[in-house]
């Protein structure tokens, strides 16, 4: 006891050691180089060796995740070269496969659609036309996630995140809305406007002010408020108020407090938002507290490793909750706002503004080389759900490149492929459905559930191990057949004991009798014996 | 005489085998069948899962939802039951163990895909995030406490206990106020 009191202690310590600023006293560190910190540290958090892309197979397993796709737009806005092809192929893949259900991206969050889109835009791609459905067509995000998506479920239907990451992403590329959209600008201006607190804020359920949701509303605001698109409202007072109410909540340590947690997180989205609207945020007086900026807020954050931490709050009761340690949200979230940041300072368009910048030209064309050739020859004979990254990047850059005397027999050799691993797919799934269904609860399992364990097993066996790591709770298939074992031994050891006593009682009968039989015959022989002593 | 004997014991005891049960197992087998056994010796956490909040805003909740078959009458989709803590465990581990042996439908977003660094419960019961209005969604207490972080980060003791609650009001309803900033 007194030893988790000592380690207690000495975390909190550690923890609120961290807090003191390690780079007050240094000049303010460039926002390219913090951003570098923290590609460097994502890099070894997915395992991509310090000189690789960051986009990694590894990476590109998160495509279309919220854990996968910010970083990806932190990249390209601070101008990095990396693996966006890759990127872009298997989260068109991943959008394509989603499409096929019956909410496609989600059946709740348009939000889903908003932060697809603004990756798709910052990998080079285009969200009105990402793959095709199922009829074919090819998938307008722009349409579906945001003036279109209250056709099917209204924008709000997760709150205000909708509507203001909505606007966010219809204004990506300016994109125009038909006449026949369901939501126009204006409307979403109007639910955002509408939602505005008293003291200028915004939150998730009414009540107190948050400041990450403020700052997302102004950066949603932002076009409007200096009248670039003209809308008639007063977009550029509400925008006031914002700010008035954001640097209120800032505090004397530059950063800022939401949902109870002193975080950084919430000062990367202040910064996007003081970029979004041209303001300068290292030097603009109503956001310096204390002569602490924006910067030194998030700089509090900033770890050793270059990552950046939630938060330090620390709760002794729960040490696994680990605070003060690099965080993948914390990181891309200041990734994005150095990007914000870097793109003000260069007199570049702003962080979501993927209209093309001046005097810029179009990326490189795809060129399917002889190492992806090579690459394609070594694919393995027996392919897993491990190739998946792989192959899809392949055929999609085999798909854009120039024509080339093998092209369609590479052509083939990979859409083979990706049926493989998609049929190895469907088994891994199916799989995993199989064992939820049949296997609970464990105290009903019986002897007639010996075939249909036997039956997983067998399914089991034949995949390949990467594959065989995809199966849920395979130690509960295990105790299953454990169980199912012991009961089949059990009846076989009874059989063979019943069968052994049986036997013991009839050769038991059977000598009873034949001693019985015997003893007649020698009290018969007696008699005899003795009669015919009598009669001699 | 001697033989009739030594027969006589040798049914007697089979039968003695047989009704005590021939169901013998090795200590290995033993223990991984029994694992989740409840013996005084062991350490246990207990789980429940409600959704009463969503019975009071019944007008917001997706029409498709709105059946017996979803939202029970009352509310109590897993009565408290006690589990028991394997080395380790987390709240997720519980809660995963729970809807696996009670066949409750549950689907989850994991760590790796989460920037939160941990799994996100998305649905339990076909209830989901935002199923019943824009704050609602699935929630944990342990011990009448609600953790600032994910349920795969919280590790267990013994005896605690850990509530799931579907709120409508970003847990306001449940008593969760920091949700709002309101601390």
């Amino acid at each position: 006891m007194m030893k988790h009191i000592a380690a207690g202690l000495i975390c909190l310590v550690l923890f609120f050691g961290l807090i003191s600023p390690v780079s007050a006293a240094e000049d303010a560190p460039d926002p390219l180089s913090i951003a570098q910190g923290i590609i460097d540290w994502k890099k070894s958090d997915v395992g991509s060796s310090p000189d690789g892309d960051l986009l990694c197979d590894a990476f590109l397993e998160l495509a279309g995740s919220t854990a996968g796709d910010w970083y990806p737009v932190g990249l390209s806005r601070l101008g990095k070269t990396d693996n966006y092809a890759g990127y872009l192929a298997v989260l068109r893949d991943r959008v394509e496969e989603r499409y096929r259900q019956p909410g496609k991206l989600s059946a709740a969050k348009a939000t889903e659609w908003h932060r697809i889109i603004l990756a798709v835009l910052a990998a080079g791609g285009d969200p009105t036309a990402f793959g095709r459905d199922e009829n074919g067509q090819p998938i307008n995000l722009v349409a579906d996630g945001a003036y279109d998506r209250g056709k099917t479920t209204p924008l709000g239907r997760q709150g205000i995140n909708g509507w203001i990451w909505g606007l966010i992403a219809l204004d990506g590329k300016r994109y125009e809305t038909p006449a026949d959209a369901h939501d126009t600008r204006e409307d979403m201006i109007g639910e955002i406007l509408s939602r505005q607190l008293p003291d200028g804020g915004w939150s998730l359920g009414g009540g107190v002010s948050d400041p990450d949701l403020t700052a997302m509303a102004v950066q949603a605001l932002a076009p409007y408020e200096n009248g670039e698109i003209a809308v008639g409202q007063d977009v550029h007072g509400a925008v006031d108020r914002a700010l008035v109410c954001l640097s209120d909540l800032q505090l004397p340590t530059g950063d800022f407090k939401s949902w109870g947690t002193q975080n950084a997180e919430s000062t990367d989205q202040v910064i996007i938002a003081l970029c979004s609207l041209g303001i300068d945020p290292l030097t603009d007086p109503r956001f310096i507290k204390n002569g602490s900026t924006l910067l030194d807020g998030v700089l509090r954050y900033r770890q050793p490793d270059g990552g950046f931490a939630h938060s330090f709050e620390y709760d002794p009761e729960n040490p696994t909750a680990r605070p003060g340690e690099s965080n993948s949200m914390a990181g891309e979230q200041t990734l994005l706002a150095m990007a914000a940041l870097w793109r003000q300072q260069n007199g570049m368009r702003t962080l979501y503004d993927f209209r093309p910048e001046e005097g810029t030209g179009s990326g490189e064309a795809a060129y399917f080389s002889d190492e992806d050739k090579q690459t394609v020859d070594a694919l393995p004979q027996n392919l897993t759900t491990e190739q998946y990254v792989t192959v899809t990047t392949l055929l999609d850059r085999l798909e854009q490149s120039p024509d080339f005397a093998e092209k369609e027999a590479y052509r083939q050799k990979l859409t083979a492929a990706k049926e493989t691993i998609e049929a190895i797919q469907e088994e891994i799934d199916s799989l995993n459905a199989r064992i939820r269904e049949k296997l609970y609860p464990f105290e009903r399992i019986s002897l007639r559930d010996r075939k249909t364990v036997n039956a997983i097993l067998a399914r089991y066996d034949a995949l390949a191990e990467y594959d065989r790591a995809k199966i849920e709770h395979w130690e509960d298939v295990i105790k299953a057949k454990t169980q199912i074992d012991g009961l089949l031994r059990g009846l076989v050891i009874g059989v063979v004991l019943g069968t052994v006593a049986v036997l013991l009682a009839v050769s038991l009968i059977c000598r009873i009798r034949q001693k019985k039989r015997r003893r007649a015959r020698e009290m018969e022989e007696l008699a005899a014996r003795f009669s015919e002593e009598n009669g001699a | 005489m001697k033989k009739d004997i030594l027969a006589v014991f040798g049914i007697v005891l089979i039968l003695a085998v047989l009704i005590n049960g021939t169901h013998i197992q090795s200590v290995d087998e033993y223990y991984l069948t029994h694992i989740d056994d409840i013996t005084p010796e062991s350490e246990t956490v207990t789980l429940s899962i409600r959704c009463d909040a969503v019975l009071q805003h019944y007008d917001e909740l997706d029409p498709a939802l709105r059946s017996e078959e979803f939202v029970p009458p009352d509310g109590v989709i897993l009565p408290p039951t006690k589990y028991v803590l394997r080395e380790g465990d987390t709240v997720f581990q519980i809660l995963d163990r729970a809807v696996r042996s009670n066949r409750i439908q549950m689907e989850f977003q994991g760590a790796e895909e989460n920037p939160f660094g941990s799994v996100y419960i998305q649905g339990i019961h076909y209830l989901y995030e935002f199923s019943c209005g824009p704050l609602s969604g699935w929630m944990y207490r342990v011990d009448g406490e609600f953790p600032h972080y994910g349920c795969s980060r919280y590790k267990l003791h013994d005896g605690q206990n850990i509530e799931w609650i579907y709120t409508c009001d970003l847990g306001q309803d449940a008593g969760a106020l920091w949700m709002g900033g309101e601390e």
